[in-house]
């Protein structure tokens, strides 16, 4: 997995490659933790993900939980599949997902 | 044992046995065995309705003057009170048993010690020749039991039956069919039998089987082969003694007589049956088996194995190589010679005690005699490598459960299922499906340890279906007993985790969880 980030004032986009799963997931939580302080808007743009597991869900439930603090959170460029993960698991009704 | 020479009475018990009667029955008793001397007495209870106390204390009496004593054909209620009250255990209670004529009906297995006849649609009967049939009964119902147990599919009687002057046990067999009738008739279904026979056979080979449980197969082995050295050219038959000595010692399953005839399609399940020889040891006894049952026995009359398997000589000699290929998990013919040269030597050996013993045919004992002494010269151990054999199977692997296999594992998955054309969607939610079951037992089921997890991968069936299955030896954990977590709670309520298992749960058609012979057993399902 790669971490493209744009940063623009408080408004941040990350947008992750490849795979998040349990090994790829902690490299994006650092680097959230590392990247929020200030932002009040967070797009996390899924265009370029190809794979997303429980440990990829968890790290989105806890940046949407940090955002619901500061500002809003979105999430985009969400694939069939993965919008099918977001639907079992509930996350669709807690993400904001254009 | 009875005396042969012994004169036997039988006396027949009626009626009540009560304390009303119990007296008079006893003096009864006395009068019909006084100046017999030195008899055994068997008491038929074929009439036998009821017995008290009172009426068990006369019977102790009379064992303790006959101690051979033997009571027969007691009805299903009175066996009851002498198993409950320990009778049984003192001395020979026979049950009575149902009648069961199998004139007529279908014979569609043989083996050594009786036939198999088929007395109405799912119902089969395997009749013993042997005297002491009934404890032969007993041995082969409890050590299918203990199979059954240890996760070998296999059918257990439901009865025992009278079938003429023998004794017969009876199964539930639901449309079955032998593989030596499925290679005779079906023979477009070769390559399926291979596989399944080959699959059954590497599931008993891994079966761990508690200790003292079944009996070691080199004792057996080991014994005929020392009788075999005396008929052997000086040093030749030493060398035999010491490899077949030299075979370690295992505390795994070997069936001890698997060819087709004990492999059966019952539905669509294939059971092993001919459970009497079960036992412990290397896989070569297996492997020994089976040359002597394909080839051995046949090898200078191709009519033998035609008339016991159903089969000619040329699909037993194709079904044994290609079995030992799969088995061995190559196409290396040079490796598949050397394991075989090493189960002719073994197997030879076997049969020349046994042909010796049985009179079989001169010429064939010879034929075995100089095939082996030609191939032992050549020979210089009998073991061969089991573990990449055995647990080698192109749809398993075994893997220390940690989270850094975790891609080891995926790839695995992943070519398997690119070999059979998994749409891209489904391959990717089932990835999803093994990391959270891979990463839980890395991450729970050792800790603080570590240890193995094994991953299979079949696909089967239409609508293709895909089986994984992971198995762990670590502590006992249903994850399906955990709660599902509220998927309808807002992001602040909502707990980071415990989504793992329910995720699976949603993406796999089937998800099912048991705990047997220490390991955690958790299948996932997927049409694709």
């Amino acid at each position: 997995m790669t971490i493209q980030k744009t940063k623009n004032g408080s408004e941040l986009i990350i947008a992750p490659e490849g795979r998040l799963d349990t090994m790829t997931a902690p490299e994006l939580e650092a680097e959230l933790k590392a990247s929020l302080d200030g932002v009040t808007a967070l797009t996390i743009d899924l265009t370029e993900l190809e794979y997303l597991s429980s440990a990829g869900l968890r790290v989105l439930l806890s940046a949407q939980k940090t955002m619901n603090n500061q500002g809003e959170m979105k999430v985009t460029g969400v694939n069939e599949t993965i919008m099918e993960i977001f639907e079992v698991t509930g996350f669709s009704d807690i993400l904001t997902i254009e | 044992m009875m005396n042969s020479n012994q004169e036997i009475l039988t006396i027949a018990l009626a009626g009540r046995i009560d304390s009303g009667n119990a007296a008079q029955t006893e003096a009864d008793l006395q009068a019909r065995l006084a100046g017999k001397g030195n008899i055994s007495v068997i008491l038929d209870a074929s009439e036998l309705e009821y017995i008290s106390s009172a009426g068990l204390r006369v019977i102790l009496r009379v064992k303790k003057a006959y101690p051979e004593l033997k009571i027969i054909n007691v009805i299903s209620e009175i066996y009851e009170i002498f198993e409950m009250t320990g009778f049984t255990e003192m001395m020979t209670v026979e049950k009575a048993y149902r009648l069961v004529s199998v004139e007529g009906c279908e014979v569609i297995g043989e083996g050594a010690n009786g036939k198999v006849y088929r007395i109405d649609g799912d119902n089969v009967v395997k009749t013993y020749k042997n005297a002491d049939a009934l404890s032969e009964i007993q041995h082969e119902r409890e050590v299918a039991r203990l199979a059954l147990v240890l996760g070998i599919p296999t059918a257990i009687s439901y009865d025992v039956v009278k079938v003429g002057d023998s004794y017969g046990s009876v199964f539930e067999l639901l449309d079955a069919k032998s593989f030596s009738k499925l290679l005779a008739k079906e023979p477009e279904r070769f390559d399926w039998c291979v596989a399944e026979y080959v699959k059954m056979l590497k599931k008993i080979h891994s079966t761990e089987v508690p200790e003292g449980k079944l009996p070691p197969f080199k004792e057996k082995v080991l014994t005929a082969i020392r009788r075999t050295k005396d008929v052997l050219p000086e040093g030749l038959g030493e060398k035999l003694v010491q490899m077949t000595e030299a075979i370690p010692e295992s505390d795994h399953m070997i069936h001890g007589d698997y060819h087709t005839k004990n492999i059966v399609l019952a539905g669509d399940e294939v059971l092993v049956i001919d459970m009497d020889t079960l036992s412990v040891g290397h896989p070569i006894f297996d492997l020994m088996r089976m040359y002597s049952a394909y080839i051995g026995y046949s090898e200078n009359d191709p009519e033998i194995i035609l008339k016991f398997q159903g089969f000619d000589q040329t699909t037993a000699r194709r079904f044994w190589h290609e079995s030992l290929a799969e088995y061995l998990n190559t196409a290396d013919e040079q490796v598949i010679g050397d394991v075989e040269n090493k189960v002719r030597c073994l197997s030879y050996g076997y049969l020349i005690d046994w042909g010796t013993r049985h009179h079989a045919d001169a010429d064939l004992i010879l034929l075995w005699k100089t095939r082996l002494i030609e191939l032992l010269p050549l020979i210089d151990s009998l073991t061969f490598e089991v573990a990449s054999a055995a647990a080698g199977a192109a749809n398993e692997m075994d893997v220390e459960a940690t989270t850094d296999n975790l891609q080891t594992v995926i790839d695995f998955i992943d070519a398997r299922l690119e070999a059979v054309d998994c749409p891209m969607k489904s391959q990717m939610q089932m990835d999803i499906a093994v990391e959270e079951i891979f990463v839980n037992i890395a991450n729970y089921a050792y800790a603080p340890g570590k240890g193995n997890a094994t991953v299979r991968v079949e696909v089967s069936g239409d609508p293709v279906t895909v089986t994984i299955t992971f198995i762990d030896r670590g502590v006992p954990y249903d994850p399906l007993k955990k709660e599902d977590p509220d998927v309808t709670l807002s992001a602040a309520e909502r707990e980071i985790g415990g989504l793992g298992i329910f995720m699976t749960k949603k993406i796999m058609d089937d998800v099912s969880y048991e705990y047997k012979n220490g390991q955690n057993i958790l299948t996932l399902k997927k049409k694709i």
